[in-house]
């Protein structure tokens, strides 16, 4: 007989969550840090205490940019602000090498102080943005591919939790079900909870995740129609127009200010710098518009006079930079950034809940516990490998930033090391032991690993969580706080595990009749 | 201020949806309510969720009012979950 809808469904949430679940587990993982990446950042370069002054880093950001980078296609300057102290200067060097290319050579990013300054940096650092970058970029894989791995996650993401609505058919009845001690029935309980309290934001994230990178996805529409004017500021593509020195910065922000009514810049965007066709575009800073580019004002790059642009006034333009801009949540104030940060953790547990459920329920129904299949067994391994290998990597690469030398070769790659071997590690770890013991085992060091950090930062630097409290210092202070919170789920999880012995290692011969099998 | 007033908002109205379900109602009162106070409770938890996006919207505006009634939403969902949950695992013995 044909299956029903339902079941259909549930078929299809099963695998399609299942098959790059783990992909979607570190997207998610990392995706949620980077709504704090300035602050991890500020985090990871304790010494940068310079007063942050915007206008002075512009303009210094821009002579460091002419300097190291005049052949660049796109530079991107972001701002000190309220958000850390820090310059983040960003490039894209010849795009048509971007095919072959691995991510990191063509396009790269840097931290100058927070008046611009490239001073030698005590400990040079990828900081926040690596975490960020991970997220679309997964950091070895070249540039297009992992933005279509990514993609191709994202679409499958979208398809789960669209046949997991689908699929729960009691979204409302069970708004508060959580039935804690009662093995599959928990995991479920633990999974629809998750997902939806927080549905509004996983559909969100999702579906917006992949309008950021639509053009790539989709670029048919934007073969087939007249190229637009050169004023838009989206054309990433080589500068055939002769060489012409940039206009001074100082008046362009000036009269930019003049414009959103004595507000700040934020962000500063070359196109084409060096060339007679050079744009800069200008954001405001302290905006409630969540659209990224909205208030954005263009200019030209070698008169500095002001161009209105088309595309800043189309309506297809404003609805594509406001969902990426609620993605990205560059807009939001602190306690919005918080609840981004929660519902992102939400995200995170969702995912990593629902490949646990997908374990335990293949587990009560095997021949032999004692020898599953090769498919169970790669999953399992999987599961432990990637939910608590991928945060003690985390660890190990905040460990990293205070314990490596100062100035040491290639030092911030060696940090980025320090995130990839570690989970290498636990994936390796993880298969060599009985999957109980991974467990409590995995979760114990990952516990330690966090609550590591904040001893090691207060040890190796002056600004440990007292100093910082004292300081009234509440980026350092969080960071520490979120570490030591971290560190007890994860001894919260082992002690659990380690707790409930006999319910995890004999699931079905003991209570068969208990649960009512549909 | 108006975060504080988003939240205290949204979890009261979480929690009269939750006092309106029989189901976990029992775990909260004593005494079985009369179905007319159960109408009214579920009423009063979409008012009470309602509102907040209300003021969110005026206070700030459309989209960021949105976005975070959204956000709040969530928050005080989970925290009326975790009450229910541990309300209930801490009463109970366990089987």
């Amino acid at each position: 007989m044909r299956p029903g809808f339902r079941q259909s469904m549930a078929w299809l949430h099963t695998w399609s969550g299942l098959v790059l679940g783990w992909l979607l587990y570190a997207v998610f993982f990392t995706g949620t840090t980077a709504y704090f990446n300035q602050e991890i950042t500020s985090w990871m370069t304790p010494e940068n205490v310079v007063r942050a002054d915007p206008s002075i880093a512009a303009i210094n950001a821009q002579k460091w940019l002419v300097r190291h980078h005049p052949n660049a296609v796109t530079w991107d300057v972001v701002l000190p602000g309220a958000r850390g102290g820090g310059t983040r200067v960003s490039w894209t060097e010849n795009p048509s090498a971007w095919e072959a290319d691995t991510s990191g050579a063509a396009t790269g990013s840097i931290q100058l102080d927070g008046q611009g300054l490239d001073t030698p940096a005590p400990r040079s650092t990828s900081g926040g943005q690596f975490l960020y970058g991970f997220h679309y970029e997964l950091h070895y894989v070249p540039y297009r591919m992992a933005r279509w791995i990514v993609g191709l996650g994202a679409m499958f993401m979208l398809v789960a939790i669209v046949s997991g609505i689908i699929t729960h058919k009691k979204i409302f009845a069970d708004f508060f079900m959580l039935r804690l001690g009662k093995g599959q029935r928990s995991w479920l309980d633990a999974h629809n909870v998750t997902a939806v309290l927080a549905l509004p934001f996983h559909l969100m994230i999702t579906y917006t995740g992949l309008v950021t990178l639509m053009h790539m996805y989709m670029p048919w529409p934007e073969l087939v129609r007249p190229k637009p004017p050169k004023t838009a500021p989206v054309a990433i593509e080589t500068s055939i127009t002769p060489a012409a020195p940039l206009t001074a910065l100082a008046p362009v922000l000036k009269d930019a200010s003049k414009k959103w009514g004595g507000t700040q810049s934020a962000r500063i965007q070359y196109h084409h710098p060096g060339h007679t066709d050079a744009r800069i575009i200008v954001f405001p800073a302290k905006t409630k518009d969540i659209a990224e580019h909205h208030g954005a004002q263009v200019f030209d790059g070698v008169t500095g006079s002001a161009i209105t642009s088309p595309l800043s006034t189309s309506k297809a333009y404003i609805i594509e930079s406001g969902m990426v801009g609620l993605h990205a949540g560059r807009y939001a104030a602190p306690t919005l950034r918080w609840l981004y940060f929660l519902s992102g953790l939400g995200g995170t547990v969702m995912i990593a809940s629902g490949l646990l459920l997908w374990v335990v329920k293949r587990r009560q129904r095997l021949p032999d516990a004692e020898h599953p299949h090769l498919g169970f067994r790669i999953v399992e391994r999987l599961n432990i490998g990637t939910i608590v290998g991928l945060p003690a990597g985390v660890a190990t690469y905040f460990l990293a930033n205070r314990l490596l030398p100062p100035d040491a070769v290639g030092r911030a790659d060696l940090e980025i090391r320090f995130f990839f071997i570690p989970w290498a590690a636990f994936l390796i770890w993880s298969t060599c032991r009985p999957s109980r013991r991974a467990w409590i085992e995995t979760l114990g060091v990952c516990a330690l690993l966090f609550a590591l950090v904040p001893i090691v930062s207060a040890l190796t630097t002056t600004r440990g969580l007292f100093p910082s409290l004292l300081a009234r210092d509440w980026v350092f202070v969080s960071f520490d706080l979120v570490m030591i919170t971290t560190a007890a789920a994860s001894a919260f999880g082992a002690w659990v595990i380690a707790a409930r012995k006999p319910r995890i290692d004999r699931p079905r011969k003991a209570r068969p009749a208990l649960e009512p099998v549909h | 201020m108006i975060n504080c007033a988003i939240f205290l908002l949204t979890a009261a109205g979480f929690l009269a949806l939750l006092l309106a379900d029989p189901r976990y109602r029992r775990d909260w009162l004593r005494h079985e309510l009369a179905p007319k106070w159960c109408t009214a409770l579920r009423l009063a938890g979409f008012l009470l969720l309602a509102l907040p996006l209300i003021i969110a919207v005026r206070r700030l505006n459309w989209g960021y009012g949105a976005v975070v009634w959204f956000g709040w939403l969530t928050i005080s969902a989970t925290l009326v979950v975790s009450a229910h949950t541990y309300r209930t695992h801490a009463w109970r013995p366990r089987r």
